[in-house]
């Protein structure tokens, strides 16, 4: 099967599930500082996000809490889950070292 | 305090729009979620906030239904890949007959694509395997 590029907040959770297991509101502060405040995920589209690497098996419930008689489930990567990140990471970082030494080359980067 | 208690109340509301498999599981989770995120003295979920969860919930409503019909296609595909093959090839019948005769108008708008989708489908069964 082809593997699509990733979404931006697909690599975003991925990205904040990377330092260890988070919980859902965990999720959506740390990725807000991840993207310099430029992403801030709304609960629908963080749980459809979720719902899907479940289902595709990058990512795991951790655990359960009960802070203030709310429920708190934490998520982790699964080992799958670390493969896609660093596959994607580089592929990223591999369009965008293209990108900066195309733009020094043309002396239009300060 | 009354404030929280009827913003949850509206929250709970939307979350109904959720499938009822996804609810049981997420319902208090996502709840949690909301309510974090409020502020001080909020009555009313934040409408962007409303309409991110109602898209959410109707995207989750179509896959699911989409997931099993496609599911059933695949553990049925000896019969219906035949299915799928033939019933394309005759919407293309179809259409050559009814263009051959002058006939054809706006209707290749809609035989085009069915023929499409069936072969698609068959195409699709043969290439995956059975998921779960």
């Amino acid at each position: 099967m082809k593997k699509r590029a990733m979404q931006e907040a697909t690599f975003l959770i991925l990205t904040a599930l990377a330092g260890g297991s988070q919980h859902g509101y965990g999720i959506i502060t740390d990725v807000e500082q991840i993207s310099d405040r430029h992403v801030r995920l709304r609960a629908g589209t963080l749980y459809t996000a979720l719902e899907r690497l479940r289902a595709d098996g990058l990512i795991e419930v951790d655990r359960e809490e009960i802070v203030e008689s709310r429920l708190r489930r934490y998520y982790r990567l699964t080992a799958t889950g670390h493969e896609r990140l660093a596959a994607e990471a580089a592929r990223r970082q591999a369009h965008a070292l293209v990108a900066i030494s195309r733009l020094e080359a043309v002396g239009a980067l300060r | 305090m009354i404030d929280a208690a009827d913003l949850e109340r509206r929250y709970r509301r939307l979350l109904k729009c959720y499938p009822a498999a996804f609810r049981r599981e997420h319902e208090q989770e996502i709840l949690s979620v909301l309510m974090a995120g409020t502020e001080e003295g909020q009555r009313w979920p934040r409408l962007a906030e409303a309409a991110d969860l109602l898209r959410s919930a109707l995207y989750m409503r179509l896959q699911t239904r989409f997931r099993t019909s496609w599911a059933w296609e695949c553990r049925h595909r000896r019969v219906m890949v035949p299915v799928r093959v033939i019933s394309g090839i005759w919407l293309v019948a179809l259409t050559a007959i009814l263009y051959g005769w002058g006939v054809g108008g706006w209707w290749g708008l809609l035989l085009v694509p069915a023929a499409a989708g069936h072969f698609y489908s068959a195409y699709r069964s043969l290439r995956h395997r059975v998921q779960g």
